[in-house]
């Protein structure tokens, strides 16, 4: 009795410094956010009023919101899927095949995960320059001219753009995950499918899919959270936003309507959307890909 | 048991000290608060001279003109005046630096910071009235002279919309460092090839026909935001200083009519001689590159301010190159032609511990003294007499006002902040998609309309 009493103050005690820095740096930020979404303020005086849910009626109509809302889901989707296929393919080609130098290759791709990601701004700015850009000069050997584009000042292609360094950032990160769901699924499933007659293609969707599936799922999680943060991350550093917003995502539509336009309630209330939104968009990719988890 | 029980006491501190740093804060902020207003009392019940030491919190955005001039001007400031301390914050993000502290009630006493910066914390301060009037500021003497700040400035720099933010007379931001900007360009070039620096937009495109052959481009941008300065150039240029006012301060129609919306044509005609690299490169990390091609002879003509010659001091540039700064050309031959005048500004919070400190020191940046401690790093008061103090490079820079070329100032009215209105945005990033073809100058004029309309009733 005395001890089970003692042992529950021992836990009480090791758990509540963690518990009130997380709700002083966690829960009660994301609190002020949600209460500030509600207030017509500049962000520095104590001029606040109260205005309801007035911010969000705005957002509603707002179309350069609706735009970087839009770039934002077209970059979530587009990098998780292009880098889902890359790494998947490159984990079981690394982990199965029998190529040499694996490991330095391993190495190759993580390197653009430890990069800031001003670096990686710079280094797409150098590779997409229209003059003396490594992809244009490319296309250019190969005498392919007319693919030669202005990638960083067309307003259709920009967003592609922006794919291109985010998946070649991600990739590495990505693989290695899979890798280590891989090199876990026993060398014999393998082995007995191929005395069956299994093909590479067939062993890889009839095994290694099914026994990865898991570790898939919780990646889907971190390429949406990830491509928020990231891809506000690069925009801010290497096009501003721009050509005319057409770069634009929600955080950073975010930080300049929040401090650049001074509505900072204006801001939050954006925040409150990213939040639910990325929320939302994460539990129903988890709900709607959810299997019976293969035992092994 | 014991070492429970000092478990328990260590844990009891930690959450003490939690409590205690969440409520410091506010504390000061109410503490910040009285102190103000004990503050704004005593000078009137007190003599004039404040015997007691005084420490003045200056902040100051860290520009070009470097940190060592700020410790020069406090020394000096120092040395002149016994009794103050002065505490200086200058940082490159001097924004990030200083919002956290304002939004917990510690304001500086004098801040250093222009308007349309990306931050815009300027002008949060002016849209929520934070700012204390520098009106008794103009009226007090320079310090340590005989002449009163109003009459030393140049004569224009009090009445504009940059310092006057709610468009009447009274003066919330003292300007600073002033800079006239234009055209910027090649002059060996012109000289080369033999064509004039054109005076008339007419002249201009003629130009560009000229230089299109010889594989030019007649213009560049180093990013959409640099046209603010051309663009009001030119709104003064075709309609004088009311069709300007009309613009600044959101007239309804003003976009529609012939003499504004002739300034936008002549923009998106630009769009035919604008190097088509251009809109690739005007992000913040590759703007420079534009302005390469100016010093490559691939461009002729950019929007630009005399920082741009320490800007690209070390870049590469042709044989020969010579920088010439040129007005912005006239609509019509033998019409007045301006070159817009940008300036940083300087202000008081209201809620400053030491307003009245904060302004003494403002008057004493305007003193001779304090002007040639700028000017050694390039920077130039608005005063009486200043082209005097200069060199001759600096001086041909300054020089460009004459008879029928004259300064063009001022900015945007100040409003209340509306969500999701930004003037800036339509007026100036909109000319990146006009370059692209993507807007018309019809499409431009509406959203220009539309957001006049929003930001009209939102006028302070």
């Amino acid at each position: 009795m005395n001890r089970n009493r003692s042992r529950n103050i021992f836990i009480f005690t090791c758990i509540t410094p963690a518990l009130v820095l997380f709700s002083l740096f966690m829960v009660v930020p994301t609190f002020e956010v949600f209460r500030m979404s509600l207030y017509n303020w500049g962000g520095l005086s104590g001029n606040k009023t109260f205005i309801g849910f007035d911010n969000f009626k705005v957002l509603w109509n707002d179309m350069n919101f609706i735009q970087s809302f839009q770039n934002s889901v077209l970059l979530i989707v587009l990098v998780a899927v292009i880098t889902i296929v890359i790494a998947v393919f490159f984990a079981s080609v690394l982990t199965k095949e029998k190529i040499f130098a694996t490991n330095f290759f391993r190495i190759i791709f993580y390197i653009p995960n430890i990069l800031s990601v001003v670096i990686i701004a710079g280094i797409f700015s150098a590779i997409y320059n229209p003059r003396t850009g490594l992809l244009n000069s490319v296309l250019g050997l190969f005498k392919l001219d007319q693919w030669q584009q202005q990638w960083l000042g067309d307003q259709d292609i920009i967003i592609y753009s922006l794919v291109g360094a985010l998946v070649w950032q991600a990739i590495g990160y990505y693989m290695v995950m899979y890798m280590s769901g891989m090199a876990s699924i026993p060398e014999s499933y393998y082995e007995a499918a191929s005395i069956e007659g299994a093909g590479k293609f067939k062993q890889f969707s009839a095994i290694t899919l099914p026994l990865i599936w898991n570790n898939l799922r919780t990646t889907l999680t971190f390429y949406i959270i990830s491509t928020i943060n990231l891809s506000f991350l690069l925009v801010t550093a290497m096009t501003g936003g721009g050509p005319d917003g057409s770069t634009e995502v929600f955080l950073s539509y975010m930080y300049s309507q929040a401090y650049s336009n001074s509505t900072y309630g204006y801001g939050m209330a954006i925040g409150v959307v990213v939040f639910t939104f990325s929320f939302v968009l994460a539990a129903v990719v988890s709900r709607i890909t959810k299997r019976e988890v293969l035992e092994f | 048991m014991k070492l429970k029980h000092i478990l328990l006491a260590l844990m009891f501190m930690l959450l003490v000290g939690l409590v205690a740093c969440g409520d410091s804060s506010e504390d000061t902020d109410t503490g910040g608060d009285t102190t103000g207003d004990d503050n704004t009392e005593e000078p009137s019940g007190d003599t004039e001279e404040p015997a007691e030491p005084e420490t003045l919190h200056v902040a100051a955005l860290e520009s070009a003109y470097g940190v060592e001039v700020w410790e020069n001007i406090i020394a000096a400031y120092e040395e002149a005046h016994g009794n103050v301390t002065v505490d200086l914050t200058i940082e490159r993000n001097i924004e990030e630096v200083m919002r956290p502290n304002m939004q917990a009630g510690e304001y500086p006493d004098v801040f250093l910071l222009a308007t349309d910066r990306e931050e815009g914390l300027t002008e949060t301060m002016i849209k929520e009235n934070a700012l204390a009037s520098l009106d008794d500021m103009l009226a007090m003497n320079v310090f340590g002279e005989q002449v009163t700040v109003e009459d030393k400035l140049l004569d224009g720099f009090t009445d504009t919309l940059a310092t006057n933010p709610y468009a009447d007379d009274e003066t919330y931001l003292a300007p600073m460092f002033y800079s006239p900007t234009g055209l910027f360009y090649n002059a060996q070039l012109l000289e080369e090839y033999g064509w004039e620096a054109p005076t008339t937009w007419d002249e201009m495109f003629e130009l560009g026909e000229k230089a299109l052959e010889e594989d030019i481009y007649l213009f560049t941008y180093s990013v959409a935001g640099y046209f603010d300065t051309l663009l009001r150039s030119m709104l003064y240029a075709s309609g004088d200083v009311d069709l300007f006012n009309a613009a600044m301060t959101y007239e309804e129609g003003i976009w529609e009519s012939e003499e504004a919306s002739r300034v936008l044509e002549t923009i998106a005609k630009l769009a035919d001689y604008t190097h088509p690299d251009t809109v690739a490169n005007a992000n913040p990390n590759d703007f420079v590159r534009n302005q390469q091609l100016v010093l490559d002879n691939e461009a002729i003509f950019m929007p630009n301010g005399t920082w741009v010659v320490g800007e690209m001091a070390e870049a590469p540039r042709a044989d020969g190159f010579e920088w010439g700064m040129m007005p912005v050309p006239a609509f019509e031959e033998g019409d007045t032609r301006y070159a817009f005048t940008f300036f940083e500004q300087i202000w008081v919070p209201s809620q400053a511990e030491n307003v009245e400190g904060g302004k003494e020191f403002i008057s004493f940046l305007y003193s001779d003294q304090a002007a040639e401690i700028f000017l050694a790093a390039g920077a130039a008061q608005p005063i009486e007499g200043i082209v005097n103090m200069m060199d001759d490079e600096q001086a041909f820079f300054y020089s460009i006002y004459s008879n029928d070329v004259l300064p063009a100032m001022g900015t945007f009215a100040s409003t209340e902040p509306v969500p999701g209105v930004n003037i800036g945005d339509e007026l100036y990033v909109k000319i990146d998609s006009v370059m692209s073809g993507r807007v018309t100058v019809e499409e431009w004029i509406n959203s220009l309309e539309s957001a006049n309309d929003s930001l009209r009733p939102a006028m302070n």
